[in-house]
């Protein structure tokens, strides 16, 4: 089917051929300089606009930044820098709808450079924005392992706390405990690091934890006030009060002012003042603590049933207690029925001194709990020795468990 | 020179040595001149299309930026002076341009294109691709509503006809050398090659044709690698996440594509129906419709929407991403179809589809939020519904319902929602067809005079096949292994004048009457029919056949066969003279009253 074709072309197909090419290989090259030449300029002016993108940034003004950094990347639309920028700017201007762009952008940032961190903690953010746990913490976790142009050990901790607040915020202490134990083990020995780590511990409820950090913080830098203040309260709420006396009582002496403290070492103060289970006390104190308590429970009692309006009958004889509770249990009130407990047990304090071994003073001591416990629960968190014999409550409990 | 005696023997080389030396290269001249026929040579030239295209839309690329930055800023803010006053400004210079320079480069470039294949043998003049570079360049930059594609189109096909007739190839492939260049501009402008060649074959040819489809495909492939290799790889658009879940929401989709229509409709009408009349204008008035178009454009910008100034794929793409709410983009889109009317119809040259695809975008975005309004369950995303709706009205404004299928595949790279992208463009399609008959391309066309085959005609008129004009078959048939005397009896009570003979062992072939019973007279009664009869055979029809096929034997052969594909024993019926005449006459006798 082919056929010769005519004229000028027959008689000389190759040289023709190898003209054109000469003359595509020129006007590549002339193309080429243009290009160079224009890309230079317009690299020249993204460079600019990206500068007034920053500033814009910098000053909160997202919008001029946003526009800013879509100009410079009009200019040259492969710079990554400018892209990230942009994804940064959209992504703080807190305007919902400017997330999806955000993240396309990083997305496809993040395809070209996977490994590359600080694409990978801004994805990050916009998941943390979006609230989105599982997205987060993978793209926190991609950027601790990612590589950074600087500082690598500090951003991995950065990022990491960051993802702990991140996850605290959205109530997943369990997930944050873990991360900030990770950030433990990697942190250098920098006492405002392990202060960062203690305070993190601190708010995921990991007392313990808060107060091995703190007593680093205290190894290196002894009189810092705000570890102790920080060991002080987080061996407190781990219900370490022997601990928490020590560390709090130079505290306060420093600094009487601090309300927080002094408060927290008169309540540690009153728990080993009020605990009858505290090691290193004769039989006799213990029994004059558990009377003393059994006491206290009552005038709890009668507080909390006044402060709700509830008319609680009065101690009845021993003899006539337990027909006259076991006719009501089924109507009464949780506090009559505390009543009911505590004046069935009232005849056993005279038995105290005797008890010995017996398990007595746990029996009169489980109804002054509970009786704390419950009026906690309606009354609201007591004050002075209530607090004391609640604090001791929950540290029993918690110990048998 | 000639005294110069030689210093010794051997560097005199004799004549017989320096005659074999020339001869190696000619006789490799001359096997690569035998390589070199008109079909490798014409592919091979394709390729060099491309790269000449490619490079040209580089450049072309690089002057509107340039220009835009240069007349606008980086920066266009609204309520900026600069928005009505360069457009303005700029419309007036371009109008001077196109009336006294380049008068042969208003609109889009489409037409031209296929009228430079249909009309005038392939011929663009090469002013045409320097004019058009020049003021698309100066329009588009300037922030007029238009795009820099369908420009791009007609300087490849200028350049590539430029090329074919300073070669001086045959007036065959000088015509197809537009198309080539056509969608080799296209491709580097749509950074899309198999958009590009889709479209060129069905707008600008206008059928498939196997003989010139490795030329667009090679000088679109290569014309988007040299695109690739001086602006980048990057997509027009970042394309978020779509997705395409629930079947139910095709029915959205469905929606989508019938909102499309309809806007498809309007935008074509309204060109339609203001072009002609600013043509008609005054001469005098012409030297200020772009400057009109552009102060409009401009106004529009500065009263708040300057997304709607040129080609607008940053726009685009901030709605792919969810940058504006529904009720904005059903505004930027009625924006957009009433700039890019005045744009166009002004005779600023640029092209449609930039604005077609912004317009879908925007609609897409607006009818996708505000169905998830009311059917909060649609799981589609703004993202997937501007991408559906970029692929909807290119379905319908331009009527290339598969090219429109393909772009918006190769534009998102994502074939998830191919099924809604089929599914809307389907109805746009049906929509635009059923309440405007002729296409925009068509339409402008006719406007300018020219009638051009279109695609879309073709698919839809139609044919006549053999079996329409085929008549039953003869009850009397021949046989060639029957003698003379055998066969002129069967033939006594039949009221036929010419009779089918079957051959043997296959074959047909046909005998008068009067033949027949010469041969019995002439004593030739036992010799067999097979051996009084040429050797040649008739040709056979098959009842699939377009007609015309039949005109080629119906005037050589009183009867023609019309056999069964699977056995060309078995006898369809035949074809006559007459009968093909008679349905010819038939259908012409039903258009003639239509038509009038």
């Amino acid at each position: 089917m082919s056929r010769k074709f005519p004229k000028l072309v027959s008689r000389s197909a190759p040289v023709i051929l190898l003209m054109l090419t000469l003359a595509a290989a020129v006007a590549f090259a002339a193309v080429s300089h243009l290009v160079s030449r224009y890309n230079l300029n317009q690299q020249a002016r993204g460079r600019r606009l990206y500068q007034q993108g920053l500033a814009a940034a910098g000053a909160n003004h997202y919008d001029d930044a946003i526009a800013a950094f879509r100009a410079a990347l009009t200019c040259d639309p492969a710079n990554s820098q400018y892209q990230l920028s942009l994804a940064r700017a959209l992504r703080d201007s807190n305007d919902p709808r400017r997330l999806d762009e955000a993240e396309s952008y990083l997305i496809a940032l993040w395809q070209r450079t996977p490994q590359d961190a600080a694409v990978n903690l801004a994805l990050a953010r916009v998941a943390a924005h979006r609230g989105s746990i599982e997205d987060a913490t993978r793209y926190y976790h991609n950027a601790m392992y990612g590589v950074w142009n600087s500082d690598p050990d500090a951003n991995r901790n950065r990022a990491r706390i960051e993802l702990v607040q991140f996850l605290l915020k959205e109530n997943a202490p369990a997930q944050a405990e873990s991360e900030i134990m990770a950030l433990s083990t990697s942190l250098p020995p920098d006492p405002a690091a392990h202060l960062q780590a203690a305070q993190l511990f601190a708010q995921a409820q990991d007392y313990a934890g808060a107060l091995a950090q703190y007593e680093q913080v205290l190894r290196v830098d002894p009189g810092n006030a705000v570890a102790e203040a920080g060991a002080g309260e987080a061996a407190y709420r781990s219900g370490n009060y022997v601990t928490a006396q020590r560390y709090l009582q130079p505290v306060v002496n420093a600094n009487p002012q601090d309300a927080n403290s002094r408060q927290l070492l008169e309540t540690a103060e009153l728990v080993l003042r009020t605990n009858p289970f505290h090691s290193h006390i004769s039989d006799a104190e213990r029994n004059r603590r558990i009377v003393a308590a059994f006491a206290q429970a009552e005038t709890r009692l009668a507080e909390c049933a006044q402060q709700t309006g509830i008319d609680l009958p009065p101690p009845a004889a021993p003899a006539s207690t337990n027909a006259t509770a076991a006719a009501s249990s089924s109507t009464a009130s949780p506090l009559s029925n505390l009543q009911s407990r505590w004046t069935s047990t009232n005849p056993d304090l005279a038995h105290l001194h005797s008890a010995g071994e017996t398990d007595l003073p746990d029996t009169i001591m489980d109804v002054v709990f509970q009786i704390e416990r419950q009026t906690a629960a309606i009354c609201g968190t007591p004050q002075g020795d209530d607090l004391a014999l609640l604090l001791i409550s929950q540290k029993r409990e918690a110990a048998s468990q | 020179m000639s005294d110069v005696a030689p210093t010794s023997a051997s560097s005199v080389p004799s004549p017989q040595t320096a005659s074999s030396r020339l001869q190696a290269p000619r006789r490799l001249f001359s096997s690569l001149e035998d390589v070199f026929h008109e079909e490798v040579f014409f592919l091979i030239l394709s390729v060099f299309i491309g790269i000449f295209s490619g490079l040209a839309v580089v450049c072309f690329r690089l002057a509107i930026d340039w220009m835009h930055l240069a007349l606008l800023g980086p920066l266009p803010q609204s309520h900026s002076w600069r928005l009505f006053v360069v457009p303005s400004v700029t419309g007036l210079v371009v109008a001077a341009l196109v009336l006294h320079v380049f008068p042969t480069i208003r609109g889009s470039g489409v037409n031209q294109t296929k009228a430079a294949l249909y009309i005038f043998n392939g011929f663009i003049p090469f002013r045409t691709a320097i004019g058009k570079f020049i003021c698309a360049a100066l329009a588009i930059g300037s922030g007029q509503s238009l795009g820099p594609e369908d420009p791009s189109l007609q300087i490849g096909a200028s350049i590539a006809s430029a090329l074919g007739r300073q070669l001086e190839i045959s007036r065959e492939k000088l015509r197809l050398m537009a198309p080539v260049g056509a969608a080799a501009g296209l491709a580097a402008a749509f950074n899309a090659p198999i958009s590009a060649v889709l479209f060129v074959i069905e707008e600008v040819i206008g059928r498939w044709s196997a003989g010139i489809l490795g030329s667009v495909v090679l000088s679109a492939v290569s014309s988007v690698v040299i695109v690739r290799w001086f602006l980048g790889s990057e997509p027009l658009f970042r394309i978020p996440v779509t997705t395409f879940k629930r079947p139910t929401e095709l029915i959205a989709y469905a929606f989508l594509g019938i909102v499309g229509g309809l806007a498809s409709v309007a935008f074509a009408k309204s060109i339609g129906y203001l072009r002609p009349r600013l043509k008609a204008l005054p001469r005098w008035t012409q030297y200020f419709q772009p400057a009109l178009a552009g102060l409009l454009v401009g106004l529009i910008a500065f009263l708040g929407a300057p997304q709607i100034m040129g080609a607008g794929y940053d726009s685009m793409d901030q709605a792919m991403h969810s940058q504006f709410t529904w009720k904005f983009l059903a505004i930027l889109a009625l924006l957009k179809i009433i700039a890019t009317t005045f744009s166009f119809v002004s005779g600023t040259p640029g092209g449609m589809f930039a604005p077609t695809l912004f317009i879908g975008a925007m609609l897409g975005g607006a009818v996708g939020d505000l169905e998830r309004i009311f059917f909060p369950h649609l799981t589609g995303s703004t993202g997937t519904y501007v991408v559906v709706g970029m692929g909807v009205l290119f379905a319908g404004f331009l009527r290339v319902p598969m090219t429109s299928v393909f772009m918006v595949l190769e534009v998102s790279g994502n074939y998830e929602i191919i099924v809604p992208v089929i599914v809307a463009n389907t109805f746009s399609y049906l929509v635009s067809r059923a309440l405007q008959s002729i296409p925009i391309f068509d339409l402008l066309t006719r406007q300018d005079g020219l009638i051009l085959p279109s695609l879309e005609e073709d698919r839809e008129e139609a044919i006549l096949r053999v079996e329409d004009a085929m008549l039953p078959a003869p009850a009397t048939i021949l046989s060639a292994q029957d003698y003379v005397d055998a066969n002129a009896r069967r033939i006594q009570d039949s009221p036929d004048a010419t009779f089918l003979v079957r051959m043997h062992p296959s074959g047909w072939n046909v005998i008068a009457r009067d033949q027949l019973q010469r041969l019995f007279q002439e004593g030739k009664g036992e010799l067999t029919l097979a051996s009084v009869l040429p050797a040649q055979c008739l040709p056979s029809l098959y009842p699939d056949l377009p007609l015309d096929a039949a005109l080629r034997y119906v005037n050589d052969y009183p009867l023609v066969p019309v056999v069964n594909r699977a056995n060309s024993r078995q006898l369809e019926g035949v074809i006559s003279r007459d009968s093909v005449f008679k349905k010819y006459g038939s259908r012409r006798a039903v258009e003639v009253p239509s038509a009038t």
